[in-house]
């Protein structure tokens, strides 16, 4: 019976595998095969990975989102780096008044 | 340097000429096969095939591409060396699939017979040739897996693989050069060495066949043209004879 697979492709190298599509296919050879020739027909890609879409496992999105609501998991450096900063202003100044005393 | 004597080049024409052909007919399934992607792997198919096709006419026309062309589109009909396989018309996908799996599973044995030719550049080619047409055998096996177990479908390839047993059987056909061509070293043997072969796999695929029963059609060695040639001919020429005078 046919199935939905989503397509990956990736080139040589240190890229990741990317999301390039789905396609439906009687069997996972005929897959394989047609994506070659939809997804791929112009060397778009030098690995292709299929992933039948029902083998996917998928979270409900109001249970994923409260985590896009906590400012304070983004370590941006930003705080720190004034931290840092100013401790290091601090400790300058204090060297410059016993240089001159 | 192997000479292209005209025996040779009976011999080359012949293979170009059911290359040309047959990338043709499968092209003509552009935007009416069963599904989109199939549309884009068959179509690719036929391109593959009408390169093939035109390295073989490059050997004997060399790089000119209006000498090519010449080749591919003006020889007068008599002057085709095409089997009958890849002459006959068609609009049904069964026909059509059938046609694809037993062509390219005889296409192997042609290249594997010129694989080591004493004309470099049609060894070459093979090398080329062999590396598309192992995705053309998967596309072909793979369908006919996904299809055979069903009855209706069965049926229907059944059917098809009667009505072409005896043209593909013209496949094996030489043309008159094939054996100047195999005594020159430019194939092993002739085509003809293979039919065994290629009707053991046939039958180990769609059941027996009554081979000896098949009558292969009347081509005189590849000399005459079917019924459906000049049709075919005349839509691979349609745009050119719109206007011949045409700038391109």
């Amino acid at each position: 019976m046919t199935a939905t697979y989503e397509v990956f492709l990736k080139k040589e190298g240190k890229d990741e595998f990317r999301h390039a599509g789905a396609l439906d296919a009687a069997t996972d050879e005929l897959a394989l095969l047609l994506a070659r020739e939809a997804y791929v027909r112009r060397g778009e890609g030098d690995h292709l990975w299929l992933v039948r879409r029902d083998h996917i496992l998928e979270e409900d999105p109001a249970f994923i989102s409260p985590n896009a609501d906590k400012p304070h998991r983004h370590h941006d450096g930003k705080a720190v780096a004034e931290r840092r900063r100013s401790l290091r202003e601090s400790a300058s100044s204090s060297d410059d008044a016993q240089e001159q005393s | 340097m192997t000479e292209i004597t005209p025996g040779v080049r009976e011999f080359i024409l012949a293979f170009a000429d059911d290359e040309h052909l047959m990338g043709q007919q499968h092209t003509e399934w552009i935007g009416v096969t069963p599904f989109l992607e199939e549309d884009l792997a068959f179509a690719s198919i036929g391109q593959d095939e009408l390169g093939h096709a035109a390295m073989l006419y490059a050997l004997v026309a060399g790089d000119d591409d209006a000498a090519i062309d010449e080749l591919a589109f003006f020889r007068p009909d008599d002057e085709y060396r095409s089997c009958w396989l890849v002459e006959r018309a068609g609009d049904d996908w069964a026909d059509a699939l059938m046609r694809h799996w037993m062509y390219d599973l005889a296409e192997m044995h042609r290249w594997e017979l010129v694989a080591g030719s004493s004309l470099t550049a049609l060894a070459d080619a093979s090398v080329l040739a062999e590396r598309e047409e192992v995705f053309h055998r998967r596309h072909a096996d793979s369908l006919l897996d996904a299809l055979l177990p069903d009855t209706d479908a069965r049926n229907r390839l059944e059917e098809a693989k009667d009505r072409f047993a005896g043209l593909a059987l013209g496949m094996f056909e030489g043309s008159d050069g094939e054996d100047e061509a195999v005594a020159a070293g430019i194939a092993a043997a002739p085509l003809s060495s293979r039919l065994d072969a290629w009707q053991a796999a046939v039958d180990d695929r769609l059941g027996p066949t009554d081979w000896a029963a098949i009558s292969v059609p009347a081509q005189d060695r590849r000399r005459n043209r079917s019924a459906d040639f000049a049709a075919l001919r005349g839509r691979m020429r349609e745009v050119f004879d719109l206007d011949p005078a045409a700038v391109w």
